[in-house]
């Protein structure tokens, strides 16, 4: 049979098709990333019981009026830029030293071999619970999270690498009040110096400790979970935890 | 006297356009890869006010973990004198659901309904349980606070315990 020439096929109109796609990719895509701080609601619970009291020290207040206008520790505040100077000082004034005379939440120091004795107590009475028939299923998940914490405590410490592990007192909490006419606008400014505050705290101690920086450690740990960045960020958060109560406006 | 040569009857020559598509596939890749696909575009207006340090919420689109909460004032405005009219200023958009009366804008237990009907929906494609599904909450600057209170009160009814506040990440300093 002859030889035919294979006719050759006519691209010309490759560049509308690929127009045409990416036309359609403009149009139905957007560049701009969606950013939030994410915060957790409590369960709802339905109890009589008054929860125990806090001592004014572990609260770190911020107040603001249905004009917009802020207060923080008992203190009239004007630039609400400054919000996270408070906080920072909130967690650190005690830190290094406690002070029984200001107002600042204590920190306790707790030594390797003190964390593995609580481990142990926690895993006993983990297992006690687990042992004893009709428990409530509640409870034992609670002791369970208990043993879990320590553990989380005792690879902290040896990441630390120093005899004691620095510890806010575990009632020590940010707390947002608010009222109901409070512009969004400042609702989102606090939680944004919050953020900032314990980015701040977490960073620099991030620095000091592991030589880089908090962002470059969460950025690493999205990309691969393998290494050992989940222990580097559990103690950060064990140094300067953020927990934040928004309190539901009644007016 | 001249010294530019008149260029006689020569036709221009051709631009070889033999590349054009290779240029116009490469910008294609570049958007596929760099943009996220866009929700509804919400009936009412939100301007979001800025923060710093915010978390990316990409990953959890990417996971369908989220949900999104419109808050501002309606963009028609006619509509919006009507609503002012009866004392609501600002108003909820839930993504895809299609709202015609004042009580379905800003009816709390539409809140309830909506995200439980949303997560029914995905429910075999994620491994999560609802309280970790985020409900991100997209407000306008000028939006009362309460509202916002509402909306958590309404989700801790149905044990959606994940609630997101949008703001515009802005580089401050």
């Amino acid at each position: 049979m002859a030889k035919r020439d294979i006719p050759e096929v006519n691209a010309g109109s490759m560049a509308d098709i690929a127009f045409l796609l990416l036309i359609f990719f403009l149009v139905t895509t957007t560049m701009d990333k969606d950013k939030a701080y994410v915060r957790n609601i409590p369960k709802l619970i339905s109890t009589q019981d008054v929860p125990p009291p806090i001592e004014p020290r572990n609260i770190c207040a911020i107040k603001a009026n249905a004009q917009n206008q802020l207060m923080v520790r008992g203190e009239y505040m004007q630039n609400p830029d400054e919000i996270s100077e408070k906080i920072v000082e909130f967690y650190q004034k005690n830190e290094i030293k406690n002070d029984g005379l200001n107002s600042f939440p204590m920190y306790s120091k707790i030594s390797k071999k003190d964390i593995e004795i609580s481990l142990d107590q926690a895993i006993e009475q983990a297992e006690a619970v687990e042992n004893t028939p009709d428990a409530l299923a509640t409870i034992i998940e609670f002791k369970q999270r208990q043993v879990a914490e320590w553990e989380k405590k005792l690879t902290a410490i040896e990441m630390y690498g120093k005899e004691t592990l620095p510890e806010i007192h575990f009632q020590a909490h940010i707390r947002i009040e608010v009222m109901k006419a409070t512009k969004y606008e400042l609702f989102a400014k606090i939680q944004s110096e919050i953020e900032e505050a314990i980015y701040e705290l977490r960073n620099d101690s991030s620095m000091k400790i592991f030589g880089e920086s908090y962002k470059n450690i969460l950025s690493r740990y999205s990309m691969d979970e393998k290494l050992k960045d989940k222990e580097k960020i559990d103690l950060l958060k064990i140094l300067y935890p953020d927990r934040i109560i928004e309190v539901t406006p009644k007016v | 006297m001249s010294k530019f040569k008149k260029d006689g009857g020569k036709p221009a020559p051709g631009i070889n356009t033999s590349s054009l598509p290779d240029i116009v596939f490469m910008l294609l890749f570049f958007f596929m890869v760099a943009t996220t696909s866009k929700e509804t575009d919400p009936t009412v207006k939100v301007v979001k006010p800025t923060g710093v340090e915010a978390a990316d919420m990409t990953p959890y689109k990417q996971r369908s973990e989220i949900d999104f909460l419109y808050l501002g004032k309606p963009l028609n405005a006619a509509r919006a004198a009507r609503y002012r009219s009866i004392g609501m200023e600002y108003m909820l958009f839930m993504d895809n659901v299609v709202q015609s009366t004042p009580d379905d804008l800003y009816s709390t237990n539409a809140i309830r309904n909506w995200k439980s009907d949303k997560f029914e929906a995905k429910k075999s494609k994620i491994t999560k349980g609802i309280e970790s599904v985020i409900t991100c909450v997209k407000a306008d600057e000028g939006a009362p606070t309460g509202t916002i209170f509402d909306i958590r009160k309404e989700l801790q009814k149905i044990d959606a315990l994940s609630i997101a506040y949008a703001v515009d990440g802005e580089i401050k300093k």
